[in-house]
Formats: structure tokens, sequence, C-alpha cells
């Protein structure tokens, strides 16, 4: 038996929560409808809050990088936060989003902080829905890294693993909580992972959805094939949505405003399907048309990142498919491109 | 907490010192920063007007005495049409350098041949000035400018200073559209490359103006027989972050901001859309 595992029941992960919610703020997910969203920790919800699942509605980067945050003057960090419920396929993301504003030669001092002062307790998926497809983008719905706490459910406790030095120091602060495994329920947590697993296989299999060793420069080959990328793009709204909701998508505009108090900088996520993306002074625009924005944002995912930092830059949580208004399926464009057959997106 | 890592968002406050107006919508500003700046020829910073934005602009003076800096800068769009309205006294902001330089190190001992299109003469006017530095090291120094008419001719009393250099300077301008004013070639800039004596194995060129310009004369001097790899380009994307985190200037494989702004032909030439 690995030292770092443990089982807590769920009254006491409720109770931990609400014992860290001293020092930090909690943020936990809850069902609405059909789906999750995270939400503020409130104990007086508890019945609404399911860890397990599938991935919430937000991208995880809505509370590191943040969809508008103020970049002006000295950093002044927030409270602390522990996020609990983080999927697969969020994690894998973080491999990104941290490569992007911690590498290079600058960083980002704010979403540093914000990283820094971010805890991560994972949970693994206890079901797939149709639009998952994890699996063929080099994941899986379980946490595998980037966790600093993961938790699977057996029967009613979860086996709890330390994932870092930051999770195992919780685990040893409020060690009362967690107590030591049975092999079996290592085995019943493999049995699970096993299962979902299957459950995302299977529904990738299904739809024909290639898998990253298909998608393999597919983009770069296809760039000319205008007729592919205007039906594509065919009932696109330009609302940005798939790059808003997606967690690798890290682009963001810096804009100035002015108060009583002085002037402000803050650092928003952008879209690059927007028209205003590329534009330059003058109007010129190295990227007019829809079709090239759309294009662009594949180039992105499937042939940029995968040359600067070996990574596809899709988790397959499967958003973007949900948040798009006009059907355009992330799926169907990478069977496109890999197939060369493709029909337009459907229209509702 | 603060922290002490530094904030690579912020500016620092830069007095204005002079203004010059170059053309019916081009102004020369010169900016006194209140910390010091050092930049290289090539390199781009984000000129910030406080609580209004920014944009990214080449220096266009002197690399080796940055106590100012000149921008030149056509109103062209919110930031650059209010950037104009600036005066004497004025404190605006100033963000980097950022980017790749030119390669001063590969010009040397050969014949440096620079193509300039409209505003895209102010980087090369810094490059200029950084040739002067060291005059004697580089073999020839070859100057093509074009602009729309003679009007839009920015740096005018300057060229014909630059023109009285002795021996090491040829420079050569011209107008797209000819006016009564304009004595000199009528032309687009690709009709001034061709050059008696020059020594084409020994030389680089160097190209910055508008995206048509730069393609075009990126094409002449292939044909003249510059290799792809003796030509450095100027490509200005729309650079907002300036330290490749923000996703807006990427060509292929490279951020602008970061990997350029300048560019050998060669390393860019097979990445779509370059021109546009």
């Amino acid at each position: 038996m690995t030292n770092n595992l443990y089982t807590i029941i769920k009254k006491d992960l409720f109770d931990l929560l609400g014992r860290l919610a001293a020092d930090n703020r909690i943020v936990v997910p809850y069902v609405k409808g059909e789906k999750l969203y995270f939400d503020d920790f409130d104990p007086k919800k508890e019945d609404k809050i399911e860890l397990g699942g599938i991935r919430q509605s937000q991208a995880l980067k809505s509370f590191i990088s943040h969809a508008r945050e103020k970049v002006t003057g000295n950093l002044k960090s927030k409270r602390p936060l522990v996020i609990a419920g983080v999927k697969g396929c969020d994690l894998s993301s973080l491999y990104l989003q941290d490569f992007v504003f911690q590498g290079g030669d600058v960083e980002d001092p704010f979403y540093s902080d914000n990283r820094k002062n971010t805890t991560i307790i994972a949970v693994d998926c206890t079901y797939a829905k149709e639009t998952c497809f994890c699996a063929a983008m080099e994941g899986a719905p379980y946490p595998k890294k980037f966790f600093d706490i993961s938790l699977s459910p057996i029967d009613n406790y979860f086996l709890a693993e330390a994932g870092s030095s930051k999770g195992q120091k919780i685990v040893d602060n409020f060690r009362s909580f967690f107590k030591s495994p049975s092999s079996r329920a290592v085995d019943i947590r493999q049995a699970l992972r096993d299962r979902v697993l299957k459950q995302v296989q299977g529904f990738i299999d299904k739809r024909g959805t290639p898998d990253t060793t298909r998608v393999k420069g597919v983009v770069r080959k296809n760039y000319d094939q205008t007729e592919f990328w205007r039906d594509m793009a065919s009932t696109c709204v330009e609302c940005g949505a798939c790059n808003l909701a997606c967690p690798t998508c890290h682009c963001f505009i810096l804009s100035d405003e002015k108060d009583a108090s002085g002037a402000k900088r803050f650092r928003s996520w952008d879209a690059c399907l927007y028209n205003t993306f590329a534009r330059v002074a003058g109007n010129n625009n190295p990227r007019k048309h829809l079709y090239e924005r759309l294009r662009n944002r594949f180039d992105k995912k499937f042939e940029f990142f995968p040359e600067v930092l070996n990574y596809v830059a899709c988790t397959g949580c499967g958003r973007c498919i949900e948040a798009c208004p006009g059907n355009i399926d992330i799926r169907e464009v990478l069977k496109g491109l890999v197939s060369g057959k493709w029909s337009k997106p459907p229209h509702d | 907490m603060t922290n002490c890592l530094k904030n690579p968002y912020a500016f620092i406050d830069a007095d204005v010192m002079k203004v010059v107006d170059e053309s019916s919508n081009i102004k020369t500003f010169t900016l006194k920063p209140r910390e010091s700046i050092s930049f290289r020829a090539g390199q781009f910073m984000e000129v910030t007007l406080p609580g209004i934005g920014e944009a990214p602009f080449t220096p266009s003076s002197n690399h080796n005495s940055a106590k100012t800096l000149d921008f030149t800068i056509m109103s062209a769009g919110r930031v650059t049409k209010l950037l104009h309205q600036a005066k004497t006294g004025d404190v605006i902001g100033l963000r980097g350098p950022y980017g790749t330089q030119y390669p001063l190190d590969k010009f040397k001992q050969r014949e440096v041949f620079i193509v300039g299109g409209g505003v895209g003469l102010a980087p090369l006017r810094a490059l200029l000035y950084a040739l002067f530095n060291e005059v004697g090291d580089y073999k020839k120094i070859i100057l093509r400018y074009g602009a729309r008419t003679s009007g839009d001719i920015i740096y005018k009393n300057e060229i014909d200073s630059w023109k009285a250099r002795a021996g090491h300077i040829d420079i050569k301008v011209t107008c797209d559209v000819g006016d009564p004013s304009w004595n000199g070639n009528v032309g687009l800039v690709t009709t001034i490359l061709k050059t008696e004596k020059l020594d084409i194995d020994n030389a680089v060129a160097i190209v910055c103006g508008p995206p048509i310009m730069m393609k075009f004369a990126t094409f002449k001097l292939l044909d003249l027989g510059f290799k792809e790899g003796q030509i450095y380009l100027s490509m200005e994307k729309n650079m907002s972050c300036g330290i490749g985190k923000c996703g807006h200037c990427r060509i292929g494989p490279y951020y602008a901001c970061k990997d350029g702004p300048v560019f050998s032909y060669d390393k860019i030439k097979e990445l779509p859309n370059i021109w546009d």
C-alpha cells in the first residue's frame, strides 16, 4: 500500500472543508439541472453538492487566470482558494496554462500568485457524457497529476491520495479525518476508473472521434482547404463561447480604464473568433474572414502547441461542443480533417 | 501582500519633450522616461495613454542615446488618434522594450540594403542611427524609401542630412503618386531596388513597411539575387502583452512580440498568411 493513500468519509470531508474555510475560499460543484457548476461552499446546500459526476460547466481557468483580473500596481493576494471536485480534463489544462503564464522569460505574477494560493482537490469522474472524449486526447476521466489531493468515491467514503506536499500537509494537519485504506479500496478505485474510461472510449468509438496520433499535422495539411473551413464556420456566430469555455484557451486582452482613483489595467480573456482579435490599426486584419478565425483556433490547438510544447491543446472536455450555438462540434471538425469527408454543422 | 516580482503589465511614466509633425497624419514624439530604459534598434515598446490604452511602436531614435526616445506614430486607430493629441509637457507611459533587435553583428563588413515604406521608415531610422554609430564597420549603407505622395515622406530634413554623409550612404526616395512639387522617382519602392555595384553575395537586406509593400519588396529582392536568409523583415502584428502570453501576434509557431518582430525571411517563409 502506498503511504499517501487514505480514506475519508463524506461527513468528515465536509467537516474538513468547513475547517479549511477559516482561511480559504472554498469552491465546490453543485448540481443545477443536468449540469454541474462551481460555486462557493455552503454547508446548508450539502445535498446539492456533487463532488463526483463529470466536469463542471466552468473551466478551472475561471478560478486561476480569471475571466477579468486587475493587473495594475502591486500584487495583492486574494484569499487562498480550495477548489474541490476538479476533473482530469481540467487538471491536464494546467500544464498549458502554467507554461503560458509562468514559462518564458517573464512570469505573470498575478497568475502565479493565484496558482500558488490554489489547492486542488480533484475527484474521479463517476460517469461520462456523450460529449466527453478525454481518452482520445491523451487524458483520462480521473486525476493523473497536477492535484494536491485526489478523491475517488468508494461505497460511502472516498479513497484519498495526496498528490503534492501541499496536499500532504492538509492530510497531516487534519489527520483524524483520514484513515488507512484497505487494499479493497484501491481495487474498487481501479474498477471505477476502468468503468468510466470504458464509457468514454465507447463514446469516442461510436462517433469515430480521432485520437491525437491521427490528428497530428492535419490542420496544416488542410490549411488551404478553404471550402472545408468555410463549411465548418457556416453556422458560427462569432460569440467566442468555444474560447471562453475551453480550459486550455489562454488568450487575453489588456484593457485600460480610468476612474476617480486613477488609471487601471485589466487582463481579460479574449477570443480568437472575434473579428478584432488580430486586427491592427488602420483596419488591417490578417484574419478578415470568419473561416480564417475558426481555422486559427484549430491551428493553435493542434499545430502550435504540439510544436512548441509537445501538447495537444484540447483536453476532450467537450465544453465547446455544449457551448456552441452553431452546433460546431470539435470532434466532427477533427473527423473531417482526418477523413477528408465532412458535412456542415447542423442547424437546430 | 506585495510581491517583489516585477509587474510585466506596468508602464513607466515618460514626459513628452517634443512633438514634430512629419506629415498630415504622422508625428514624431520625443519622450523622456522617468526611469532608465535601454533598447536595441528593432525592438519595440508599448506606448500607453494611462487609463485609455496602449499600442506597440518601435523607437525611431538612436539606441546609444536612450535618455530620450523618439516614436514616430501614424494616426491610424483609437489609441494613435488620441496619442496625436499629446503635447509637450504631457505624461504618457512606456512598457518594454520587447522582442528581437536587428542582428548588427551579422551586418558587419557587409553592404546593408535598407528598404522602407511609409511610416515603416521609423524602425529603420533607429537602424540607420545604429549603423552610423559604427559606420566604419559596414561596407556600404543603402536606403530605398517609398512614400505614397511627397507629403507622406517622413524625416524630410534628416534624409537630406543623411545624404550628406560622405561616401557611406546611398539614398533613393520614390513616391507612389507624383505631384508638381515632387522631382524624384514616381513608382512603388520595388521600382528603385535594382542597384548598380551592389555586392549581393556580401549584402543583407532589411525591409519594413506595410504588409503588401514588404511582400513585394521581398519578392523583388529575391529576384535580384538575395538569399532568403539575407532578408530581415519587421513583422509588426497585433502585439499586446509583449511577453508571448496574450496570443494576439502569433505567426505559425512564433509570437512576433517575443520571437520577432525582426525575423529573417527563411525562418518564416513557409508559414501561412505571413503577408496578411
